[in-house]
């Protein structure tokens, strides 16, 4: 997911009350996240402060908010859980890893900062670049979260996208990795974390967004995926991650980005979407959760707003499906 | 941070001052402990005493993974003394309890998953191939835990994937012959967790993973496979009429036909070797079968879809069908768009595309 140059603000004036998006009081909630720390939860999330600064940052980006939170203050937690390695961990003091190395880069080139990275860290792009190439399986073309071997497509679909966005895709087997992501799909059109593990939205993203960075889409068996992709959508117009599953608002964002890369958005009914997504806001104190009347979080949210986006919901920024 | 099915309750939580004093206090006890572990290992004091203090930290949050990292960092360390206090299986044995308790109380955290998938691996390295062999095959009886109180987990599915294709490796070899493979058994666990709840796709899943291999260790004969297949295709027609409105089934129903394809991929076809014209017996078995359904329950979309889906093979190996018309196939697709409006782009598309 990145931030492509969309039209400006819109008037949400008009809208009816279940129709509205409580913009302000969500830029008011992902402020505030960085306050909690007389919350227990603020310390036992720490392993996700890098994703979580990535999420609240994108979400006021589509948000119209974009300066919300302060630059340098960003740019300098950022670079501070930056190892020797050129792997990112998820705060100063934790270990270096894919996932939290591709949030550090996708914030960077979210604030434009290639530039004062390698100001502040001298071949840092490199760096960051052979960290992450570093990872790939020479013999099957997928990719380790970190050096204690764990793999799975999210860590593949990461690596591209970093790789991508910092425009050194060359580091890597780009073929290898795209064989990897052909030989997890299923009959049923979708992908999963390894060959024959089932499908699942969350892995149908990784696959397809990774395919869709190597400009091999033509691998995907379209009117297939695109078919399970739409059964995600139930009665009450929210979306699951599987057959016969609860719906869940960051499903939002992981089923309808995959459609939206194979041109198949308008296979499930978005007004209906649009107004589950809705529902799931705090109005009172800003925030998405999973589902209507659950405590929100910083992840529901930005997954919340992306889908939003998509469904062209007025006054937001576009998002890239990627 | 990502929390799910957490209820909000009504308005804003006020805290009193005596549970903010308490959570303060929590809070200095949690930082205090997760910096001395820090420390320690910043010290390199990869001792039993801090290996105590990280299980207790991982109690309080098994997603704080570089502790995962911290704890895989001691008992190497550990195992490589030159008088160790404790064997490697001792360990090993500590840490299989520990990942099991925590895996009972968070059974989706990948990093509790991951620490066992690396212990056994470990294992093998530092105890040899007979103790790798049973130390994978316990896991079985893990993961039936796991999956009994979550059928769907799928973490738990993608570990017994792995643990099954680990045991099959580690099998001693009999008679010399191939590895041993426990794909029948696997077999039949997908048929008991299907019979216990239809709606199970990962059971539905993990089967259609398994049936090519069977048919390959049998050395099914032509026939034998068409039996095979005959059976399939019976449960799954007895599970639709069931409950024809569960989407696991249709979906594995949409995978036999698949199977049936002629451009269905060789090694996934159950049977090699057959014609056009027993495909279209198949096809005209399913629509016939399905129809006899679409009488109690007309109201169901996943029938009209299934019977075009039929229509679209059947006119893959012939264009000149009797068994249905061009009429039945637009009576078929008004019902999907007045059934199924949420997806009504999708059937307008589908319109399109076979010209009704
Ligand atoms: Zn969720």
């Amino acid at each position: 997911m990145s931030l492509v140059s969309g039209p400006g603000r819109g008037g949400m004036a008009g809208m009816p009350v279940e129709m509205q998006l409580f913009v302000d009081k969500h830029v008011s909630y992902i402020q505030s996240l960085d306050t909690r720390k007389d919350e227990l939860e603020y310390w036992l999330t720490e392993h996700l402060r890098l994703n979580g600064l990535y999420w609240g940052l994108t979400a006021l980006h589509l948000l119209g908010h974009a300066h919300a939170l302060p630059r340098t203050g960003i740019l300098d937690f950022v670079l501070s859980c930056l190892h020797e390695s050129g792997g990112f961990g998820a705060a100063p003091g934790h270990d270096a890893h894919m996932l939290y190395t591709v949030s550090g880069v996708q914030i960077l080139a979210t604030l434009d900062a290639f530039g004062e990275l390698e100001e502040r860290v001298p071949g840092g792009r490199q760096k960051i670049g052979k960290f992450i190439a570093g990872l790939q399986d020479p013999e099957t073309g997928t990719f380790a979260g970190d050096e204690w071997g764990e793999q799975d497509t999210r860590f593949l679909y990461g690596a591209l996208n970093a790789l991508s966005l910092m425009g050194l895709l060359e580091l890597v087997d780009v073929e290898k990795a795209v064989q990897h992501v052909h030989s997890c799909a299923n009959f049923d059109g979708g992908y999963g974390t390894s060959p024959g593990a089932e499908s699942h939205s969350g892995q149908v993203f990784t696959c397809v967004g990774a395919l869709t960075i190597a400009g091999r889409l033509d691998l995907v068996n379209q009117e297939k995926l695109g078919a399970w992709l739409s059964e995600r959508q139930l009665k009450n117009g929210g979306l699951n991650g599987r057959p016969e599953k609860k719906e869940d608002v960051c499903y939002s964002w992981w089923v309808m980005s995959s459609m939206a890369m194979l041109g198949k958005l308008h296979w499930i009914d978005g007004d209906r979407l649009t107004r589950f997504i809705l529902q799931c806001q705090d109005p009172e104190l800003g925030g998405l959760a999973d589902r209507p009347g659950d405590m929100v979080d910083v992840f529901h949210t930005v997954f919340g707003i992306a889908g939003l986006s998509l469904l062209k919901y007025p006054g937001l920024e576009e998002v890239d499906p990627v | 941070m990502a929390s799910h099915g957490i209820s909000r309750g009504a308005g804003p939580v006020v805290r009193s001052e005596e549970a903010r004093q308490k959570e303060l206090q929590q809070i200095t006890a949690y930082r205090d402990l997760a910096d001395l572990v820090s420390t320690k290992m910043a010290e390199r004091q990869y001792t039993v005493q801090v290996l105590g203090q990280i299980t207790k930290l991982l109690n309080e949050n098994p997603e704080y993974y570089t502790i995962w990292n911290h704890r895989r960092r001691i008992l190497i360390a550990l195992v490589a003394e030159e008088a160790p206090r404790q064997s490697p299986d001792e360990l090993l044995q500590g840490d299989l309890q520990l990942t099991f308790a925590l895996l009972r109380k968070f059974p989706k955290c990948y990093w509790i998953w991951n620490h066992r998938n690396w212990l056994l691996r470990e294992g093998e390295a530092l105890m040899g191939a007979e103790a790798a062999y049973k130390l994978w095959s316990g896991e079985l009886q893990l993961i039936n835990k796991m999956l009994h109180a979550d059928s769907r987990n799928f973490h738990a599915w993608g570990y017994r994937r792995f643990v099954v294709s680990q045991i099959e490796r580690l099998t001693p070899s009999q008679h010399g012959g191939s590895q041993q493979s426990l794909a029948e058994s696997e077999f039949e666990y997908t048929t008991k967790m299907i019979k216990t709840n239809l709606s199970n796709f990962s059971a539905w899943h993990n089967r259609s993973q398994l049936i090519p291999n069977i048919l390959r260790e049998r050395e099914a004969d032509p026939q034998t496979r068409r039996d095979f297949l005959g059976a399939e295709l019976s449960l799954i027609c007895e599970a639709i009429n069931t409950d024809p409105f569960d989407q696991s089934i249709w979906f594995y129903h949409q995978y036999l036909l698949s199977i049936l394809s002629p451009s269905c991929p060789p090694h996934q076809l159950v049977v090699q070797d057959l014609t056009n014209g027993e495909r279209q017996g198949y096809y005209e078995h399913e629509m016939q079968y399905i129809r006899e359904i679409l009488e109690d329950e007309a109201d169901c979309k996943w029938i009209y879809e299934a019977l075009l889906g039929l229509a679209e093979a059947h006119m893959e190996v012939d264009a000149g069908t009797g068994s249905f018309t061009t009429k039945d196939m637009r009576a078929w697709l008004d019902e999907l768009k007045r059934l199924d409006p949420l997806r009504r782009g999708r059937w307008e598309d589908l319109e399109r595309r076979l010209s009704l």
